[in-house]
């Protein structure tokens, strides 16, 4: 896309020369710093592992006969999937309660935002505390007689993989809610009444009003949610480590850990290519303009 | 209509709880003794409070290396960043709709990029640059980050300068430097303030570059994450508590500005 | 507009941040400022990987003596093992080595002759005193010429809870089938294993899987020599009975974990003793040297060794530090801050009271000291161990086809290096 407008720009060079000027550092940096790098990373996946020729795809295969790609593959997806969902709905939920007018609202909007003033690796490490098997949820567990055995968090396939999703809804719904708020406002009161005159009950008014208005919103918080929920690296790194791989920390433990810089950009080139089409597909299902903002 | 006040009170205080109680137990663990947390029942209230875990970072001056790094990244991340950013989402912001949209929203899709996809071939180019560990190298790629996130804010804050302004002055006799100077960055000053903010707190708390970049000089985000490794909590709840702080004041602090356009960049999951 | 209230605050609140960071910078620079000043006082830029108790004493009771000795200024960095060769490499390629001598640990040195960052220190070798114990020697040597000088032996030993063990009428296992019945006793008494092993991967994990192997009579090497596949079904049978924090469970770890009451058995190396019993209080934790195989009882002796980095800007003075790390009286100040055992035959520290059971156990475990192979292959061995591991243990595959496949593998490694 940039590059369509920047040939775009070349044509009009003489016309825009001092637009042009001031754009030219942020293009540079951009083409050097970020498209660069990617195209790099995107070559040294098809260099080969014990230095065969280029192009192969040696990395490629290694990669796919590793068990613990393919645990990468469907945990990164599981957690996009899972996560997403729940955020959305909490993120409604919240974004409902703080639409409505209580004692303390001001105080629970602040509390609500709390999160975002945590930075993700601090969250990381908060919730590897509570999930922790001595953790300080085991021993709310137990205290209330739930348990009598710590849980371990970290053992089958779906237990690790909620810990992440939960630890990933506390720090962004927060950010969900905010964006739905900001839906929520922008509907106009009115309509609500005149629903209530007609008899129309809560969740109806809810179904048939709220929820086709805040479509563009709700799209874009699944927009950008789903970018990042795909690229998740801290949390799983620190609270689930190497036996329970998404494909950020996937790619990290094998240049990382393993010196293997070669299938770690394969793993990278995936990652990329599950977006590009994860986000592509969606924008085909919904259209293009709700994007913007 | 009693009894949906009532659940909506109870839904309050759980969120409210359930937020809350993650920092709570950071904050906890950084003031406790070790008998309170390294036990198989771990204490819910604060019982045998101790200041050694602060006391040690700081006395053994360990903390200072990381914080000078952290705050010096930071700041020059901020700057830089608003040195290109504004007068290139300046040009954008005059650019006609046809083009402009294309551009920020692709501008926008570089986040579409995995971190780990740009920080590996940095990495492996830093090495070959000795920029391991530096920290302008830092810097730079904290403006991968940054750099798209910023020019977002301020495309938005530059479009809200109207045209006719400029035109006025150009008028009287102003060259379209002088106009942007004193004309269009005095209006704009509000939003660039907002986006040097975030740029600053974006590189304050950012973790994937640094862990790729860093091997001796850490910033404190890697410091939290080395004390995890090392298994101790208290050392890991310090570090963890020290870096969330200023992030909290200035979240706060900028409470009215966390609208859902600025945060689309600014929060990461 | 009231935004324009923002603008203050935030151009002081930038203006501090810079003149903050611009005084670090100050602060950095003033330490070379004064080479400069007073040209003889060379500053000697080392790396090691240690807990914050090592880095007290090195920095308070080691260094100082040096810098006196040799007019110089010792400047100390951090750098996790794992990392060494990347900062070293970095620094080579970029032609400016900032490091002049460092520590690393001696399972991941291969990597670093196997990319030539290192200094052939061959021509110093009668440097070492005669008290060195030979066999530590050699774990420096690649391809006939000597990397890397010793300076501390490493072995270890077996943390068990004394009250719990009490408390169940246990005793420490003195061999597999007492540790595998420990370990099942735990699960049966709590619901929930309270035996540890390293299964984070990585070098804990291949340390720790050496010595299995090693005292069933294999060659981890190997892959499915006898001992091998002995060793692989013990520890399937042994797993499901392991502590749950077994899969996160690195050396520092299992410290916590060991704290934490988590387990209340595991091995690790003797750096967590000062750590679990003054740091976090655990008296309760004692030590002892471990337990045989079916074979024999063995723990690999690891440990660090220095070793100075191509293009070292102060190489004479970082062969006086080796020479000064090696001498009876640095030997001697770290047995009894530390505990740590000593490369030399004469050197035994007075240890601190409390500390001397502890220090008893280093020692007699060191008696069962084996050293592992030194291939320069180790790095692809690690790798190839660790998925082996991984798949068998963990995921609970078939250990003889799953062993098989690995051999062919290490075999085609071999085979890359030439036989």
């Amino acid at each position: 896309m940039s590059f369509v407008s920047f040939s775009f720009f070349l044509k009009r060079i003489s016309k825009n020369k001092f637009e042009i000027i001031l754009i030219l550092p942020l293009a540079l940096f951009v083409f050097g710093f970020t498209i660069g790098p990617i195209i790099q990373a995107i070559m040294m996946s098809f260099e080969g592992i014990f230095g065969g020729n280029f192009p192969t795809l040696a990395s490629y295969s290694y990669i796919v006969h590793h068990h613990y790609f393919k645990a990468a593959l469907f945990n990164t997806i599981f957690i996009t999937g899972v996560g997403l969902s729940l955020e959305l709905i909490f993120g409604m939920i919240l974004a409902l309660i703080l639409s409505e007018k209580f004692f303390g609202r001001g105080i629970f909007r602040a509390v609500m935002l709390l999160p975002l003033g945590i930075p993700t690796i601090v969250s990381a490490s908060n919730m590897a505390f509570i999930f922790s098997t001595q953790g300080f949820l085991n021993e709310l567990l137990y205290r209330i007689g739930l348990i009598e055995v710590p849980i371990d968090w970290r053992v089958g396939t779906i237990k690790p993989l909620m810990t992440i999703v939960v630890a990933d809804m506390w720090k962004v719904t927060p950010l969900v809610m905010l964006i739905l708020l900001a839906g929520l406002e922008s509907i106009d009161k009115q309509l609500y009444e005149a629903a209530k005159v007609d008899g129309a009950g809560r969740w109806h008014r809810f179904r048939h009003i709220t929820l086709p208005l805040l479509k563009p919103y709700i799209t874009m918080a699944l927009v950008i949610r789903g970018i990042d929920a795909f690229r998740i690296f801290e949390l799983p790194l620190v609270m689930a480590g190497r036996h329970v791989p998404v494909m950020s920390s996937y790619a990290y433990f094998e240049y990382v850990e393993r010196n293997n810089p070669y299938t770690s950009a394969a793993g990278a080139t995936i990652l990329l290519i599950m977006i590009i089409i994860a986000i592509s597909v969606y924008l085909k299902a919904v259209g293009t303009e709700e994007v913007t903002r | 209509m009693k009894k949906y006040k009532i659940f909506l009170t109870l839904l309050v205080i759980f969120f409210g709880i359930l937020m809350i109680s993650p920092v709570y137990f950071m904050v906890k663990i950084s003031i406790s003794q070790p008998q309170d947390i390294f036990t198989q029942h771990p204490t819910f209230l604060i019982h045998n409070t101790t200041a050694k875990w602060w006391r040690w970072i700081f006395s053994t001056k360990e903390v200072w290396a990381p914080f000078i790094k952290s705050l010096e990244v930071a700041t020059l991340t901020a700057l830089f960043s608003l040195a290109i950013a504004v007068p290139g989402s300046y040009a954008i912001s005059r650019l006609p709709l046809k083009v402009r949209y294309p551009l920020v929203l692709g501008l926008f899709f570089t986040r579409m990029f995995p971190e780990v996809g740009i920080a590996l071939p940095i990495s492996v180019n830093f090495i070959k640059w000795g920029l391991l560990d530096s920290v302008l190298g830092l810097v730079i790629a904290h403006m991968i980050r940054i750099l798209p996130l910023v020019t977002w804010i301020l495309v938005g804050t530059f479009e809200t300068v109207p045209k006719v302004l400029e035109e006025a002055s150009s008028i009287d006799g102003c060259s379209r430097l002088g106009t942007l100077r004193r004309i269009v960055i005095p209006l704009a000053a509000p939003g660039i303030a907002v986006g040097t903010i975030f740029a600053w707190l974006g590189s304050w708390e950012e973790f994937t570059y640094a862990v790729y970049l860093t091997l001796a000089k850490r910033t404190l985000p890697l410091q939290v994450f080395y004390y995890i490794n090392r298994g101790n909590w208290f050392l890991t709840a310090t570090y963890a508590t020290l870096t969330a702080i200023p992030v909290i004041i200035i979240t706060y602090a900028m409470q009215k500005y966390l609208r859902a356009g600025y945060m689309a960049g600014a929060v990461k999951g | 507009m009231d935004d324009k209230k923002m603008v203050k605050p935030l151009s002081l609140f930038l203006i501090f941040c810079l003149v903050v960071s611009a005084l670090g910078c100050i602060g950095e620079k003033e330490t070379p400022a004064p080479t400069t000043a007073a040209p003889e006082k060379t500053v000697l830029s080392i790396s090691m990987s240690l807990t914050e108790e090592e880095w007290k004493v090195m920095r308070e009771d080691i260094f100082p003596k040096f810098e006196e000795d040799y007019n110089c200024k010792i400047e100390s960095y951090e750098v996790a093992a794992g990392d060494l060769p990347k900062k070293l490499e970095s620094m080579v390629k970029a032609g400016k080595m900032e490091i002049d001598v460092f520590a690393q640990d001696n399972m991941q040195l291969a990597i670093l002759v196997q990319k030539g960052l290192v200094e052939d220190l061959s021509a110093y070798e009668s440097m070492i005193p005669d008290e060195v114990i030979d066999a530590l020697i050699e774990a420096g040597r690649f391809n006939g010429k000597l990397y890397f000088m010793p300076y501390r032996p490493n072995v270890q030993i077996t943390y068990y809870n004394e009250a719990k063990f009490k408390e169940y009428g246990l005793s420490p296992p003195t061999n597999w089938d007492e540790l595998l019945d420990v370990a099942k006793t735990f699960k049966e008494k709590e619901g929930v294993g309270r035996v540890l092993l390293k299964g984070a991967g990585g070098a804990p994990t291949t340390c720790q899987m050496y010595e299995f192997i090693v005292s069933a009579g294999g060659d981890p090497l190997e892959f499915n020599d006898e001992g091998c596949i002995r060793t692989f079904e013990y520890l399937q049978k042994l797993w499901p009975y392991l502590s749950p924090d077994s899969k996160t469970a690195k050396w520092d770890t299992t410290n916590t974990y060991i704290a934490q009451e988590s387990a209340y058995l595991a091995q690790n190396w003797p750096f967590g003793v000062p750590i679990i019993v003054k740091d976090y209080g655990k008296t309760e934790v004692k030590t002892y040297h471990g337990f045989s195989g079916p074979v024999r009882e063995a723990h690999v002796i690891g440990g660090e060794v220095l070793g100075i980095p191509k293009g070292s800007p102060h190489k004479e003075l970082a062969l006086k530090f080796i020479e000064y790390m090696q001498s009876k009286e640095v030997q001697e100040i770290l047995a009894s801050k530390l505990a740590w055992p000593s490369i030399r035959t004469d050197a035994t520290g007075k240890v601190e009271d409390w500390m001397k059971p502890y220090y008893e156990s280093i020692l007699e475990a060191m008696k069962y000291g084996i050293f592992r192979k030194n291939v320069p292959y180790w790095t692809e061995f690690d790798k190839l161990f660790n998925d082996a591991f991984e798949e068998i243990v963990i995921n609970g595959k078939p250990v003889k086809e799953t062993l098989d496949k690995y051999h062919d593998e290490m075999e085609k490694v071999k085979e890359n290096y030439g036989g």
